[in-house]
C-alpha cells in the first residue's frame, strides 16, 4: 500500500467531536479564534440527539427551587463522590445555559404564561429530598434532538468550520519549556483515506463515551470511546471509569432508551405479578429514585424470578393510566420506540423494558475550568475536554437524570472559553517529527494483518462478557473473569484481518481499529471496578455491598504504563455537603 | 392490573430466510453499479440495518453504509428499500414482503461515493441556505416569552433529523439538482412559524425562487417517506401560502 | 481535501427573473375560471338537443353574440396558457438535458402563441354568412 497523502492544517482551537459538548464549546471559540471542529459524522448524527428527557435547571418557572438545592441532589445522586464545586458550578450555570439556548432558538416546551415548562425527573427535589420537583426544562421527548439542532444551526450562523467523517486517530505532544503539551491532532478522512494533522494552539476533546464496550446499551454505533481511549495511549490518566450507569428503562432485548420522562410523568414499573416493586426499595420517591437505585432494583426482580415474560427476564413499565393526550403530547417519540421495535402499543399494554448501557461518569480528568489533568492536579497546557468523555466530577458514581445534557452546555461552553483564553496568549507548539507515523503503523497494522479473527466476533465476545460480568451487578469473581476475557481478546486482536482495502469509505478499517479503543478501555472499566471494593452509586459489588467512605471516598486514577495499569486516588472536593447515607 | 396483561408480545421470536439484494458500487474498482444477493437468517425483531449488519460482519466487510444511533433519531441511514425511501433501522424485516428478495440500494438525485453511501453535500448546502437558525435583534435577559400555542405552530416540523429521505423521494430532486428540496424547506418553515424569529421575509423571498417551493408538484412522496412523520407536504403548502402573503 | 462552510450570508445564485410564483396563481384562477367556462360551455352546447343540434349554424348563430364570442375567447386563451404552463413543468422535470428542455419549451410556446392567434382570429373575424347559396345551412340572420 502506497502511504497516504497527508494535509497539514492551523488553528487556534481546534475541537474534536461535534456533538453537544463540541458544538457549544465551538459556538464560544468560533468568534474570537480560528476554530476547527473534527467529527467522525456530520454534526447532527451525533448521539446527543438521542437525548430525550430534559435539561435540569433551577429556573423555578413553575414552582420554588433554587440551584443549591440542585447541587445538593447531584451531590447525592452521585452518592458524594461528585466534586462538590464542579457540582456548584453546574448547578449555578445551568440557569444562564438554559436562556443561552432559547436564546439561540431552541424550542422548549412552553407554560401557560409562556415561560420555558418543566417537569420531575428522577433523583431532583425540593428542600434537600422532602418531595420531586419541577426542574428539567423540556422538548417534548425530544430536548437532546433539539439541543443538538440549534448548536449545530447557531454554528451555521456563525459560519464555524467543520471536518466531517474525519476520524481522529491520535494526538500529538511535544515538550516545550520543560513541559509536554499538545500540539496537533492526527484525523483520517474517510471519504479519501487521506491523513489530516491539525495543529491547534488549544485542543478541546468533546468525543462523547464508550457504550459499545457493553452488548445491551442505548449508546450509538459508533460511541466507541476513540477520544479518551487517545487519551489512555498518551499515558495520561483516566478517572472513575468504573461508574458506568445503566438506564433502568431500555426497549427490553434491544436496549434502546425509553427517556426517564414516561416515569417523570407519571409511568410505573411493575413485576410480573402487576406489582409497584419500587415502593419496597424507595418508599418516598418511588418510580422516581435515581437510576442506579432503579436499575438494581429492576435486575433484582428479574433475579429473584419476578420477572415478566416468557423467560422472566424483563419488568414492565405502565403508562396504560396516562391519559392518550398525555402520552402523544409529552412522550411521543419513546412511545413510537415501542410500538415500532416491540410492536407494544403503549396507550393499553404494559412496556417490556430492562437496564441498559447508558453513561459513563468517568473519563478523563479536568478541572472546572475543562482543562485536561495529568495527575490529581497538574494542567496539561492547552488540553481540554468537555461532555461525556471528560469526568470533572459533577456526576460522581451516578450521574442524575438531565444533568448530562446540562453538563455539555455549561462544561461545553466553559471549554470553548478558556480554550480561546489560552490560545490568545499561546503560541503553535512545534508538530513532533514523524507525527504521522504512528497512525501510519496503526493503519498499516490492521490492513497488512493475515490473521483469521474476525472484529465482529471479538467485538461480540467482549460485548457479552462486560454484560455478564461488569453491569450492575459485580464481584472480584466476575471481574477478574472479563479480565482473563480481555486479556485473550486483546492477543487475538493482533490477528484480525479486514476485507476491505480500499480508501473509500473504508469502514471495515474503522471498525477494527474502534475495537481496538474499545478493549482498552473495558479493561481500564473491570480493572478499577474490581479494585474499588465498596458499593457506591452505579458500581454495585455484591462482594461488598456497601459504601465505604473511609476507605474509597476517593476519586480511581488510571494510568497505563507500558501494557499494564497502575492505579492512584484523588480526594473528592467537598464543600457543603458531608458524606450521608443516601436514601430516598 | 391482571397477570394476564403483564405478559404482552415478544414471546420466542421467529426466525426466517430472507434474500437481501444491494445494490453495491466501489468506484475504486466497478465500473458500473451492481446488484449483489445475500441469503440470511434473521429473527422477528431485527431491522433491515441489522441484515446489513450481518451481510459486514459475517459475509463482507467491504460492504458500506451510514449508521450511527440504530434507532432512528441520528438521520444517518436513510436508503431506498423495496424502491421507497426509509430508514434502516427503522424497517423491520417482517413488515416487507418477504415472498420476494428485499431490495437495497443508497437514496435518490444524490451521487454515489461507494455502495450505499451517497454525497450529502448538496443536500446539506440547500439546509444552509435556507438559513436555519433563528433571526432576532433583541436581547432578553431571561428565555423569550412564547405561548404554547405559537410554540404548536411549529411543533411538526421541528422533527427533521436531516436525514434527507424526502428530498431524495421527490421526483423534482431527481432530475433537478438544483431545487432545494422538501428538507429545506421544512426547516425553513419551522424559522417562519416561530414566533420569535424576525426573518421570515428574508427566508420566504430566498424560497420565491425558481429552484423554490414553486418547483413542488405536491406529489406527497415526502410525505410518504418521512420516517419521523412529519406533515411534508402541508409545510411546503404553509410556506407557498406565506409567500403569497408576503409574511408568515 | 478541505470542508468549509460558506458563510451564511452568501445568497444562493439567482437565475434570472422569477416568474414561478406568478406562474402558480395563474394555474390556479385559470383552473377555477376554466371550470366555470367550459361547463358553461358543455351545458349550453349540450342541454336539450345533445350533440347531434350542433352543426354550422349553431356555432355561427352563437358568435353573433358578443358575449359568447368573449366567453370562447377567453377559454382559448386560459385553457391553452394552462395547459402550455403545465406541459413546461412536466418538461422541466423530465427534461435532464438543458439543450433538450429549452428546445420543448420554445416549441410549445410557439405552438401555444400561434393556436391563440388563429383562434382569436376567427372567433373576432368571424362571418357567419359565408355562402349565400347556401342558404339552408346558414343561420336565420343571413336570411
Amino acid at each position: 500500500m502506497s502511504t497516504p497523502k497527508v494535509h497539514h492544517h492551523q488553528y487556534d482551537v481546534v475541537i474534536v467531536g461535534a456533538g453537544g459538548a463540541g458544538m457549544r464549546a465551538a459556538i464560544e471559540a468560533g468568534p474570537h479564534a480560528k476554530t476547527a471542529v473534527i467529527s467522525k459524522l456530520f454534526p447532527t448524527r451525533s448521539h446527543t440527539g438521542a437525548a430525550q428527557g430534559g435539561m435540569a435547571a433551577a429556573l423555578a418557572n413553575v414552582e420554588e427551587d433554587n440551584w443549591e438545592w440542585h447541587t445538593f441532589d447531584t451531590v447525592k445522586g452521585g452518592d458524594y463522590l461528585v466534586d462538590q464545586d464542579a457540582a456548584e458550578i453546574l448547578a449555578k450555570e445551568s440557569v444562564e445555559a438554559v436562556i443561552d439556548l432559547e436564546n439561540m432558538g431552541l424550542p422548549f416546551n412552553r407554560t401557560p404564561d409562556g415561560k420555558i415548562d418543566q417537569r420531575r425527573f428522577g433523583g431532583h427535589t425540593r428542600d434537600h429530598g422532602k418531595a420531586p420537583v419541577r426542574r428539567s426544562c423540556y422538548a417534548a421527548d425530544r430536548t437532546g434532538h433539539m439541543i443538538l439542532q440549534t448548536l449545530y444551526q447557531n454554528c451555521v450562523k456563525l459560519g464555524i468550520e467543520f471536518y466531517n467523517e474525519f476520524y481522529v486517530l491520535d494526538l500529538l505532544m511535544n515538550t516545550v519549556d520543560g513541559v509536554e503539551r499538545p500540539s496537533a491532532v492526527v484525523a483520517y478522512d474517510l471519504a479519501t483515506g487521506e491523513l489530516h494533522v491539525f495543529q491547534g494552539k488549544s485542543i478541546v476533546f468533546a468525543t462523547g463515551g464508550f457504550g459499545k464496550i457493553f452488548k445491551t446499551t442505548s449508546n450509538a454505533h459508533t460511541l466507541t470511546g476513540d477520544g479518551v481511549g487517545i487519551i489512555w495511549r498518551k499515558g495520561l490518566p483516566l478517572e472513575d471509569m468504573e461508574f458506568y450507569q445503566f438506564h433502568p428503562t431500555g426497549l427490553a432485548g434491544l436496549g434502546i432508551l425509553l427517556s426517564e420522562a414516561a416515569r417523570g410523568e407519571g409511568g410505573i414499573l411493575r413485576n410480573a405479578s402487576g406489582e409497584r416493586f419500587m415502593e419496597r426499595y424507595a418508599p418516598t420517591i418511588k418510580d422516581l429514585a435515581p437510576r442506579d437505585m432503579v436499575a438494581r432494583a429492576m435486575a433484582n426482580e428479574v433475579r429473584e424470578g419476578r420477572g415478566a415474560g416468557p423467560h422472566k427476564d424483563y419488568v414492565l413499565l405502565d403508562l396504560t393510566h396516562l391519559p392518550p393526550e398525555v402520552i402523544d403530547a409529552k412522550l411521543p417519540d419513546i412511545t413510537e420506540f415501542a410500538r415500532t421495535y416491540l410492536g407494544v402499543e403503549p396507550y393499553t399494554e404494559p412496556v417490556p423494558v430492562f437496564p441498559t448501557a447508558h453513561y459513563a461518569m468517568g473519563g478523563i480528568p479536568t478541572n472546572v475550568k475543562a482543562e485536561v489533568l495529568r495527575d490529581n492536579d497538574t494542567v496539561v497546557p492547552g488540553l481540554y475536554a468537555a461532555g461525556e468523555c471528560a469526568c470533572v466530577s459533577v456526576h460522581g458514581a451516578n450521574r442524575l437524570g438531565t444533568n448530562s445534557l446540562l453538563d455539555i452546555n455549561v462544561f461545553g461552553k466553559r471549554a470553548g472559553i478558556f480554550s480561546v483564553e489560552y490560545a490568545k496568549t499561546a503560541d503553535f507548539v512545534p508538530v513532533p517529527e514523524g507525527a504521522v507515523d504512528e497512525v501510519l503503523s496503526l493503519l498499516a497494522n490492521v490492513r497488512n494483518s493475515k490473521g483469521t479473527e474476525k472484529v465482529a466476533v471479538l467485538r461480540k465476545e467482549l460485548q457479552d462478557t462486560m454484560d455478564k460480568n461488569a453491569q450492575v451487578y459485580r464481584t472480584e469473581e466476575s471481574l477478574d473473569e472479563a479480565l482473563a476475557k480481555i486479556v485473550e481478546l486483546r492477543e487475538r486482536y493482533q490477528h484480525i484481518s479486514i476485507q476491505d482495502l480500499g480508501q473509500r469509505f473504508n469502514t471495515d478499517l474503522l471498525e477494527a481499529v474502534e475495537l481496538g479503543f474499545l478493549l482498552d478501555l473495558a479493561e481500564v472499566l473491570a480493572y478499577t471496578a474490581k479494585e474499588r471494593r465498596e458499593s457506591r452509586g452505579g458500581h454495585f459489588r455484591e462482594d461488598y455491598e456497601t459504601r465505604d467512605d473511609e476507605k474509597f471516598m476517593v476519586h480511581s486514577m488510571a494510568y497505563k504504563t507500558g501494557d499494564t495499569i497502575k492505579l492512584g486516588w484523588k480526594p473528592v472536593t467537598i464543600t457543603n455537603y458531608p458524606p450521608m447515607e443516601r436514601k430516598y | 392490573m391482571s397477570a394476564e396483561a403483564t405478559t404482552p408480545v415478544i414471546a420466542e421470536v421467529p426466525s426466517f430466510a430472507v434474500t437481501l439484494m444491494v445494490r453495491r458500487y466501489n468506484p475504486e474498482v466497478d465500473s458500473e453499479p451492481k446488484w449483489q444477493d445475500y441469503d440470511l437468517t434473521m429473527y422477528g425483531t431485527d431491522r433491515v440495518l441489522d441484515a446489513l449488519h450481518k451481510i459486514k460482519w459475517e459475509v463482507d466487510g467491504s460492504l458500506s453504509f451510514r449508521r450511527s444511533c440504530a434507532h432512528g433519531v441520528c438521520g444517518s441511514d436513510a436508503m431506498r428499500i423495496n424502491g421507497r425511501n426509509r430508514l434502516a433501522c427503522k424497517t423491520l424485516i417482517k413488515d416487507l414482503d418477504l415472498s420476494q428478495p428485499i431490495y437495497v440500494e443508497p437514496i435518490k438525485g444524490l451521487e454515489v461515493e461507494k455502495d450505499l453511501i451517497v454525497d450529502m453535500n448538496p443536500f446539506y448546502q440547500a439546509y444552509r441556505d435556507i438559513k436555519p437558525f433563528l433571526i432576532a435583534s433583541d436581547k432578553p435577559e431571561k428565555e423569550r416569552i412564547q405561548s404554547a400555542a405559537d410554540r404548536e405552530r411549529f411543533d411538526d416540523t421541528t422533527k427533521c433529523i436531516l436525514c434527507a429521505a424526502c428530498t431524495t423521494s421527490c421526483p423534482v430532486f431527481w432530475t433537478d439538482g438544483q431545487y432545494f428540496g422538501p428538507a429545506a424547506i421544512v426547516n425553513a418553515h419551522r424559522f417562519i412559524f416561530d414566533s420569535r424569529d424576525e426573518a421570515a421575509e428574508v427566508r420566504l423571498d430566498i424560497l420565491n425562487d425558481k429552484e423554490g417551493v414553486w418547483r413542488c408538484r405536491t406529489t406527497f412522496n415526502c410525505t410518504e417517506a418521512c420516517p419521523r412523520g412529519i406533515q411534508v407536504t402541508r409545510a411546503i403548502a404553509e410556506v407557498k401560502q406565506a409567500v403569497l402573503r408576503g409574511r408568515a | 481535501m478541505e470542508i468549509v462552510i460558506e458563510t451564511p450570508n452568501s445568497p444562493r445564485k439567482r437565475k434570472g427573473a422569477n416568474w414561478e410564483k406568478y406562474g402558480w396563481m395563474y394555474m390556479r384562477i385559470s383552473g377555477a375560471v376554466l371550470i366555470v367556462l367550459i361547463f358553461g360551455h358543455l351545458i349550453v352546447n349540450l342541454w336539450d338537443k345533445g350533440v347531434g343540434a350542433i352543426d354550422f349554424a349553431f356555432v355561427a348563430g352563437k358568435w353573433t353574440n358578443p358575449f359568447w364570442q368573449v366567453w370562447d375567447v377567453l377559454m382559448l386563451w386560459l385553457a391553452l396558457i394552462h395547459g402550455t404552463n403545465g406541459m413546461r413543468t412536466i418538461t422541466n422535470d423530465y427534461a435532464e438535458k438543458e439543450w433538450v428542455r429549452k428546445t420543448l419549451n420554445i416549441t410549445l410556446w410557439v405552438v401555444c402563441g400561434a393556436l391563440i392567434i388563429l383562434g382569436t382570429l376567427v372567433a373576432t373575424t368571424f362571418d357567419p354568412c359565408i355562402d349565400p347559396n347556401a342558404v339552408n345551412y346558414l343561420p336565420t340572420v343571413c336570411k
